[in-house]
């Protein structure tokens, strides 16, 4: 456990000392808050167009700016198998889940504080720009995201333990793309339909944010908020187990 | 007592024989160099060496501890210094010697007092706050070491750990790796000659993943009839590719 919580900080501290993590996990997210909120300003009420109002917009930024923090860990991953630092580990007594573990938990803990922070911004955007956001919506929304948090740290091990370190960044990019699109963020699947509907509705993404968006206005039925936040949960854990074992395999080739 | 003892240690990456049958005994307290050409197999030993591969066939007991084995006891008594500068970047000097002593099972109070220790041995103590990337590449390489050496190792590992650096820092990190001499045993590897010629006991010449020549560099330069190292490595090299062997 010392061994898991050491090498948990020190990939904490990596991230946290990188300014270009705050760019990217904080102030972008925060400015397509803003910029969401003003297009939505500019959009006539007759056209019945809600996707970017605060109270569908705040869950939606909340998994777009977890997305980014997947893309810190294939780095974090990805750089430190490419080098020599995870040598020098590997030939400590530290064990396989102390690795994995050790790269998940600081992702996990980065994108609870990410959300509450986000959390208060749309709080503040809210009473500007209304509907006013409930301080218990908001909490749910952090708590119901933890999930979405290791879904995306999962991805982000796994990527960065299967690809290069120049490959791996630019599939993350491709991720967040898509899970930006997909999700249901930018645009609403449902009112899409066909074989754009069926590949949202096969993937995380969407859940993710069906799940915070209801949270946020504690609509917590199973529909709204337990049957997605069920599908994201399911996920993340097949994604960490996909990721502890491909991390594992590959430590073991590299220590034959 | 031997701390190093090799016995038929072999790996094979498909057709190509790294390391090929190797047999050699290394005792407690001696600095022995590894020396060859790029792909001749220093590094794949010490990576068998230090449990980081597995051997092929063969195997090598390390403090008496079979690298086969008893992996995990070997790494309990290794401390290795890797080819590239291996450490955290972001991270300060301290908190670089906290990870590496914690991961290694040291205790808080054992952990404070090996740290105070290593950044008073390596002149640390001005830059002990200063984060890895800021330090020029010689006193990055001296924080490897310190690293290397927190655990107290029984064997310490320091595979080209003067690779890249400038004649002055090469020189700075020379003094600091003699003042380690017979305090604990070290294996080097280099492409430097003189570097193995200032600071080893003795040296294993490997050409083709075979130890070509084995003795202290005086043997190695009478034997060839060298006046230096350099001269005496080429006229092993030489003779090995002509089929020749060579041991002191």
């Amino acid at each position: 456990m010392r061994k898991m919580l050491a090498f948990a900080r020190r990939n904490l501290y990596e991230i946290l000392r990188d300014p270009i993590s705050y760019v990217f996990c904080l102030a972008f997210p925060l400015v397509m808050l803003g910029l969401m909120t003003l297009i939505n300003k500019s959009i006539p009420p007759e056209a019945n167009m809600t996707l970017f109002r605060i109270d569908r917009l705040a869950g939606g930024i909340a998994v777009f700016g977890q997305s980014f923090l997947m893309l810190f860990t294939v780095l974090a991953v990805s750089k430190d198998r490419a080098g020599s630092f995870l040598v020098r580990l590997y030939a400590t007594p530290m064990a396989a889940s102390d690795f994995t573990a050790g790269y998940l938990l600081p992702v996990l803990l980065l994108s609870a504080a990410q959300t509450l922070l986000l959390s208060a911004a749309a709080l503040l955007v809210s009473l500007v720009s209304g509907p006013t956001l409930s301080v218990g919506g908001l909490f749910l929304m952090t708590v119901t995201l933890i999930p979405s948090g290791a879904l995306f740290a999962g991805l982000g091990l796994l990527f960065g333990t299967l690809f290069s370190e120049k490959a791996a960044p630019a599939l993350s990019s491709i991720i967040i793309s898509l899970s930006a699109i997909l999700g249901g963020i930018w645009f609403d699947p449902d009112s899409a339909g066909g074989v754009l509907l069926k590949i949202c509705k096969a993937l995380p993404f969407r859940y993710a944010v069906q799940s915070a968006r209801a949270a946020l206005v504690l609509d917590l039925g199973w529909e709204a908020w337990g049957f997605p936040l069920t599908v994201v949960i399911g996920s993340a854990v097949l994604v960490t187990l996909a990721a502890s074992l491909v991390f594992r395999t590959r430590m073991r080739a590299d220590l034959n | 007592m031997n701390a190093i003892e090799t016995r038929g240690l072999t790996k094979k990456y498909g057709p190509k024989t790294a390391a090929d049958n190797l047999f050699f005994s290394i005792p407690e307290g001696e600095f022995f160099s590894l020396l060859g050409v790029n792909g001749a197999g220093k590094t794949t030993t010490v990576r068998m060496l230090t449990g980081l591969s597995a051997p092929t066939s063969g195997d090598a007991l390390v403090g008496g501890h079979s690298v086969v084995h008893e992996r995990d006891a070997v790494r309990r008594i290794i401390g290795i210094s890797p080819q590239d500068t291996a450490v955290a970047a972001n991270l300060t000097v301290r908190e670089n010697l906290t990870l590496i002593g914690t991961v290694c099972g040291l205790d808080r109070m054992r952990l404070e007092e090996r740290i105070g220790e290593m950044i008073s041995l390596f002149g640390m103590a001005e830059c002990a706050e200063s984060r890895a990337k800021t330090l020029s590449g010689g006193w990055q390489r001296k924080l490897s070491i310190a690293m290397a050496l927190l655990s107290e190792p029984q064997v310490l590992f320091l595979d080209e750990p003067t690779l890249g650096l400038d004649v002055l820092a090469r020189r700075d990190l020379w003094r600091v790796i003699e003042g380690l001499r017979g305090k604990i045993t070290m294996v080097l590897t280099t492409h430097y000659m003189e570097e193995a010629e200032a600071l080893s006991d003795r040296v294993a010449v490997m050409i083709a993943g075979k130890i070509a020549a084995l003795g202290s560099p005086e043997e190695l330069r009478q034997a060839t009839g060298a006046k230096d190292l350099e001269n005496a490595f080429i006229a092993i090299a030489e003779a090995a590719q002509k089929g020749g062997d060579l041991h002191a």
